[in-house]
């Protein structure tokens, strides 16, 4: 049974493109057929942060507008088995498109791949009610701060509105020493206050800025903390039940003496 | 004075304490759309029809609002020194 997963978060710049790029790569590498859609029209970046920026000839607004076929539309990475791109469109209004239109493509979509993930534009205008459109589910991405939390329980709200039942929360740019020291809210307080259950929880770190440079998302490195963060995400969004690490700073003499060198910025206790 | 003890031993809040607590109020002003200003408003005009009737604690007026499970509470307690029981 495919299902379509909406990524959205009402405040830009949290984080949503990566954990669409990361969560889509994650599910291909785990043997399902997933398709990644681009739905913010005028300001497409997820073909940048996957780096497939390079092998655009169609995009979403053809595809609805019937100027090409779909599967023309679709951009396949290479990398890994079943992963493909749907971009948005660049030069054109978010208006083009309308959640009618939405539903249909996300329909075709759904009988061709296992996964359908939406990146939804920041706000909550034309974009957003056209990445919700066709989605069966929402993934919420905040970060621990206070401008970014209320917008995510706004969108709960709006979803609610929607009929889209229970979105799951990603707390993206987690600090854990900042939590420590008692200033970053801890991710118990943040959802005690959204009342919503987590899927993930993704340290702030280096790695997602070089995998950006690189159009190379975290997921490809197994090394990277934050690739095996995503990748818990991922088997969650399958169903499976993973244990979220405590990220407690080590704060012994040899935990700091790594950091400094840069080798084990955190602690991953399973 | 319990309170302040407590308090004093405490510290000052951390600030992901203040982000706590404006993050609640926050959440509680946008979902009943009323300003903290707006709601001191409602907190005057209900105390003064509560004073018709009663000597109480201007001091010790507790008056907010409260959200858990995504319904807001409007909560308040009125210390009352006596009732002045006026005939109308």
């Amino acid at each position: 049974m495919s299902e379509c997963i909406v990524i959205t978060s009402g405040k830009g710049g949290v984080g949503k493109t990566t954990t669409c790029a990361n969560i889509g790569a994650g599910l291909a590498l785990s043997g399902r057929r997933t398709v990644v859609v681009d739905a913010d029209i005028g300001l497409r970046n997820l073909d940048v942060v996957m780096g497939l920026e390079n092998r655009i000839v169609y995009d979403l607004v053809h595809a609805i507008e019937g100027e090409c076929k779909l599967t023309q539309a679709l951009i396949r990475d290479k990398r890994v088995e079943g992963l493909y791109l749907l971009p948005a469109a660049q030069t054109r209004d978010k208006n083009a498109v309308k959640p009618e239109d939405m539903k249909k493509l996300v329909a075709s979509l759904k009988e061709d791949f296992d996964y359908v993930l939406i990146d939804c534009p920041a706000g909550i205008e034309q974009g957003f009610r056209n990445s919700i459109a066709g989605a069966d589910r929402a993934l919420l991405v905040t970060t621990p701060e206070v401008s970014a939390i209320r917008d995510a329980d706004r969108i709960i709200g709006l979803l609610e509105a929607h009929e889209i039942p229970e979105p799951k929360l990603i707390i993206n740019r987690y600090r854990p020493g900042m939590v420590q020291r008692g200033d970053m809210m801890n991710k118990e307080d943040i959802l005690e206050i959204l009342a919503i259950d987590l899927i993930g929880l993704i340290p702030d770190h280096e790695d997602v800025i070089i995998s950006a440079n690189r159009g190379l998302p975290a997921v490809f490195d197994p090394r990277s903390e934050v690739g095996r963060a995503f990748m818990r995400i991922t088997g969650r969004v399958q169903g499976h039940q993973l244990p979220f690490p405590s990220m407690e700073e080590d704060t012994t003499f040899w935990g700091t003496f790594k950091r400094w060198m840069g080798l084990a910025p955190l602690r991953e206790v399973v | 004075m319990l309170a302040f003890l407590q308090r004093f031993l405490a510290g000052p809040p951390t600030s992901s304490q203040n982000a706590k607590q404006r993050l609640k109020l926050l959440l509680i002003h946008d979902q009943v759309d009323l300003s903290q200003a707006q709601l001191d408003m409602m907190r005057d005009e209900i105390l003064d029809v509560i004073n018709r009737y009663m000597d109480i604690d201007q001091s010790g007026v507790e008056f907010r609002l409260n959200r858990s499970e995504g319904q807001v509470a409007l909560i308040s307690s009125v210390p009352v020194r006596r009732v002045t029981a006026r005939a109308s």
